[in-house]
């Protein structure tokens, strides 16, 4: 199964994915998802990074936190809307919102 | 004479819900409130950032450019023009790694006050003194 996880959620959703057994998953994080590529609690960033996934993040959701593609973590992509359409027109059989 | 003390307590961080910004709202609405109040009496709010919530402290934020909405970061700009008492958790700041550089702040629009970055002790004292103490 080719899967996005649109991440829109900083904290419960870490156990979700963790369950998931997909053989190409991309992470598309959203919203406050963006927290996860952007923030490091204590130094560490988020377990998500971790995973096998492709990594995405929407700039407009980081640009409205005060975030700036220097804030990212490097793995993870930075795209905006319209490279967010053509991800999941092009690269990916389903979506789920978590 | 009566000084109703009022903690409003932001836990959450911005725009996916509408939390912190009815926090702050409420908070700025003391000024309204103390108008209905008899002679003597004062409301006193602190607004105070723990946890996940502090990530709405963080300046620069663009949501009128991306989402066509008021900013969080706007409206603790309101709350420190008008003198509100603003305290954000200096050890959730350090746990994620945000300096006091990044903080709000609102000089350049004439606010003489600025959020206070203080120990979670303080704040945990601000929520004793307080009369109500609200969560957001």
């Amino acid at each position: 199964m080719k899967l996005a996880v649109f991440v829109s959620d900083y904290r419960n959703t870490v156990d979700t994915l963790e369950r998931l057994d997909v053989e190409d998953l991309g992470i598309v994080f959203v919203q406050n998802g963006v927290n996860h590529a952007a923030v490091k609690e204590n130094g560490e960033p988020s377990p998500l990074l971790q995973k096998k996934a492709r990594l995405y993040a929407l700039s407009e959701d980081l640009q409205t936190r005060g975030f700036t593609e220097a804030d990212v973590d490097g793995r993870v992509k930075v795209i905006d809307m319209g490279e967010l359409v053509d991800i999941i027109f092009n690269d990916y059989e389903k979506l789920a919102w978590l | 004479m009566a000084d109703v003390k009022l903690a409003f307590i932001v836990q959450r961080p911005p725009y996916k819900s509408e939390n912190p910004k009815l926090a702050i709202t409420h908070a700025i609405a003391y000024q309204v409130v103390e108008i209905l109040l008899e002679e003597g009496e004062t409301v006193t709010p602190t607004l105070c950032f723990v946890g996940d919530g502090v990530l709405a402290c963080i300046k620069d934020q663009k949501a009128m450019d991306n989402y066509g909405i008021t900013s969080t970061e706007t409206h603790l700009k309101n709350a420190l023009l008008v003198d509100l008492n603003v305290l954000v958790c200096k050890e959730d700041l350090e746990r994620f790694g945000i300096s006091e550089e990044r903080i709000i702040d609102a000089e350049e629009m004439g606010a003489e006050v600025k959020i206070q970055a203080v120990p979670f002790a303080e704040i945990q004292k601000t929520m004793e003194s307080a009369n109500h103490v609200l969560f957001f």
